[in-house]
């Protein structure tokens, strides 16, 4: 059973995702005019790009912002867990160490699509949520953050080759 | 002591097999949980749902990849 700044902390992570997917959305709205199957085919080949970095066979630094969360936000247990939560979650205080979140940051924002944009932020906010309630489920933190640290690459892989096969056939099949 | 003809020789005291195989049920118990909660296993579970999604509920797609987004994520604070 998680604990109630960890249950508070993924309510962040929550809003916090769904408050980028929502920018992004919005954001969204002014490349609508460009051609479809000229935003599907950018989508795809961010999708490849980032797949052939996490396989380590080209180079290409990822934008994001140094300045991390402040620990003073960790003062107030259950305000803090929903404040640094919700930082997390936007994914813009954040170390971004894969690529998948920006494949996905790009698909949301050329997709057109309120709806997806919601899904996707719920979605990237519940994902991010996943490694702390794993990590408690485990009964053995130390061990599984050493796990981790083994596991990171493979998953970055993985999740990048997911990204790239998905939106692949969400492409093809709406063509249809 | 002479054991009649068909009966098996019992040993005196508590069968000697029986801590050793509730011994053996909780290592096992262990194992599969430490199976279960493995780092991996989100993705494993959740990278060919992305893609079911896309091709049998597309609209789920997104929530997928944003999930796996989000977990790929791990360990970056």
């Amino acid at each position: 059973m998680p604990s109630a700044p960890l249950a508070v902390f993924t309510v962040g992570l929550l809003l916090g995702g769904l408050l980028s997917g929502l920018v992004l959305a919005v954001a969204g709205g002014l490349l609508a005019p460009l051609p479809l199957a000229g935003r599907q085919v950018a989508v795809l080949a961010a999708a490849l790009l980032g797949l052939l970095r996490e396989a380590g066979l080209i180079a290409i630094p990822l934008p994001q912002n140094s300045r991390q969360i402040g620990q003073e936000v960790l003062r107030n247990p259950i305000r803090g867990a929903l404040q640094f939560g919700f930082e997390l979650g936007t994914g813009v205080r954040t170390y971004v160490s894969a690529t998948a979140p920006y494949v996905l940051a790009l698909g949301v924002l050329l997709a057109g699509s309120p709806r997806a944009a919601v899904l996707a932020g719920l979605g990237f906010g519940a994902g991010r949520a996943l490694t702390p309630l794993v990590r408690q489920a485990s009964a053995a933190p130390a061990s599984w953050d050493a796990l981790l640290t083994t596991r990171l690459r493979a998953i970055a892989l993985l999740a990048g080759a997911a990204a790239l096969i998905a939106f692949a056939v969400l492409f093809a099949l709406s063509r249809r | 002591m002479t054991i009649p003809a068909g009966q098996p020789a019992e040993p005196a005291g508590e069968p000697a097999g029986e801590p050793a195989r509730a011994v053996g049920r909780r290592l096992a118990g262990v194992a599969v949980w430490r199976w279960a909660t493995d780092p991996i296993l989100p993705v494993l579970l959740l990278a060919p749902a992305a893609v079911l999604a896309a091709a049998r509920v597309p609209v789920l797609t997104w929530a997928v990849l944003g999930g796996l987004a989000g977990y790929s994520l791990s360990g970056s604070v």
